[in-house]
């Protein structure tokens, strides 16, 4: 648990601080992401959690420890830190890369080995084939994972990850957030995660920080709430004129209450279980119907789960509760 | 050709090439660690790097000669005037090539080892020198060359090496002794030049020498 209580920050010669009294606690376990326009404060906040950068009031607990329990070099050996641009050690082989951490607390040689090879592998690279190459050898979303591998390395109970899916394509991009959340299941670390891109935050989120220039904490709610009850227009501006559609990409047809697919099923669009309730709204609207076959992976032209109809759709949008899968 | 093989093998001229080798190590050894540690100690100030790297350019300006010359008042003739001004020649190029070289090292690089808990010891020691090697390499190198051949000037102020027998050839009207020393001369830093062209490449780690051969494919 990550408790900010009256954080301020001034960089000395400013005027108006960029981070103003922000109070707010992270539960164990849950993603937290910090998400504003530039100038937001959100990197700030975040980096003061570790004490790359000193508050100027307030203190930050952890565990409902002070961070300035410990020395800043302490501190950070014991919290995860990935970044953008990865800050991979060039000089070093992946291996090397990842058991950095682990190499400052003392860990035996096998003991990192092996660890670095676990780490890979949950990343999705193959130990014997990337381990001993160097960064420059690997493409941007290869470097992101390694970069996610090293901030695991000592496995962490808090992360700090700082846009670490901003450098790579879109489509690479996604797939790493996919794999992430997929990766966060079994490891349940709590997680404060920046990001200028509030479509990432809405994905990458249990809960949502927006921030607002000045450094003042405009909303701190779930996806869904965000999306459904913006506390102001700042946060209804920011989340954008398509929070609805947001909102609907955020459930899986598969989690919805299905009708009984009766009548003449052929004529009706095939929707994935899989998909979000965005796509299947998409893929009923262009195919002129009121309501979508739904059907899961390798079955879509044998049985049916039921259907999903426009109105049950509209529902949701509207604030229906769906249980989150 | 004879009578430059006959100057080789007078005893004062084994003498002489010792000499030069040796102002030449010690100046350069000496110019690396004051250089190393002005660098190491201005790593951390902007204001400061950018003295050190104008005192340097400053230092790259003044004439070899000119500095053993300026040194006379102050040390006197002979081998340790010679060494003293050979040794501030030799720092300008390592000092500059290891200011710029520590600081080029990329931001991020830097705070992802500062956000996972590393020193600034560490840092230094771990990430930053090694990423600068090879800078610091041909900072090392362009001073080696460079005091290699202004050894030849340390005859003027009294400090021996192979200068001597340039200026005897002169004096003496014998041009083969001149040559003698000048062949000498240019043998050392030819190996001095390849030698250290070597060490450069050593030094430079692998994934650098990876890194760097990408960029140049893009």
């Amino acid at each position: 648990m990550i408790e900010f209580k009256g954080v301020s920050k001034t960089y000395p010669g400013m005027d108006t601080p960029v981070v103003r009294d922000l109070s707010f606690t992270i539960e164990d376990g849950e993603i937290c992401v910090l998400v504003g326009p530039s100038g937001c404060g959100k990197t700030t906040s975040m980096r003061m959690i570790n004490r790359l950068i000193e508050p100027t009031e307030g203190e930050i607990l952890i565990d409902g420890q002070d961070n300035t329990s410990m020395s800043g070099t302490q501190l950070r050996r014991k919290i995860g830190y990935a970044i953008q641009q990865t800050g991979l050690f060039p000089h070093r082989t992946i291996a090397d890369n990842i058991g950095t951490v682990p190499g400052l607390l003392g860990w035996d040689k096998a003991r990192i080995a092996s660890r670095a090879d676990e780490l890979l592998d949950l990343v999705g690279l193959a130990p014997d084939q990337y381990r001993d190459r160097y960064p420059a050898e690997l493409s941007g979303g290869q470097q992101q994972r390694v970069g996610v591998a090293r901030a695991l390395a000592a496995d962490p109970p808090v992360m700090l990850m700082d846009e670490p899916f901003g450098a790579v394509d879109p489509i690479t991009r996604d797939r790493l957030q996919n794999e992430f959340l997929h990766i966060q299941e079994d490891i349940k670390k709590t997680i404060v995660f920046v990001t200028h891109d509030i479509d990432e935050g809405i994905k990458m989120g249990d809960k949502i920080a927006i921030l607002k220039e000045g450094g003042i904490l405009a909303q701190y709610d779930t996806p869904e709430n965000i999306l459904v009850k913006p506390a102001s227009e700042f946060v209804q501006s920011f989340v954008g004129g398509d929070r609805v559609l947001k909102r609907l990409s955020l459930t899986r047809v598969g989690d919805v209450d299905l009708e009984p697919a009766n009548g003449n099923g052929n004529a009706l669009p095939r929707i994935n279980a899989e998909w979000t309730l965005r796509d299947a709204l998409s893929e009923i609207i262009g195919a002129g119907a009121d309501r979508g076959l739904v059907v899961t992976d390798g079955e879509s032209n044998g049985g049916s789960r039921g259907a999903i109809t426009l109105d049950s759709i509209r529902k949701i949008s509207h604030g229906a509760v769906v249980p989150r899968g | 050709m004879d009578r430059i093989l006959d100057v080789f093998q007078r005893r004062d001229f084994i003498a002489n090439f010792i000499i030069h080798i040796e102002l030449s190590v010690l100046a350069t050894l000496f110019g690396l660690v004051i250089a190393m540690l002005v660098a190491i100690l201005v790593n951390r100030s902007d204001t400061a790097s950018t003295i050190a790297i104008n005192i340097g350019n400053i230092g790259r300006a003044v004439p070899s000669l000119c500095i053993l010359v300026l040194m006379l008042p102050i040390a006197g003739l002979g081998f340790d005037n010679a060494l003293f001004a050979l040794t501030l020649l030799a720092i300008s190029p390592i000092l500059i090539n290891a200011v710029v070289g520590l600081r080029q090292v990329n931001a991020q690089i830097i705070d992802a080892a500062r956000g996972m808990g590393l020193s600034g010891r560490q840092i230094l020691s771990g990430i930053q020198l090694p990423i600068a090697a090879p800078i610091i390499f041909a900072g090392i190198r362009t001073s080696a060359v460079q005091v290699v051949a202004s050894a030849t000037l340390a005859t003027f102020i009294g400090g021996g090496g192979l200068g001597d027998y340039i200026v005897e050839g002169f004096q003496r009207g014998d041009i083969y002794i001149s040559l003698a020393g000048a062949l000498a001369v240019a043998f050392l830093a030819i190996i001095t030049e390849v030698g250290f062209g070597t060490l450069q490449r050593t030094f430079t780690p692998k994934g650098l020498r990876l890194a760097q051969a990408r960029a140049r494919a893009k």
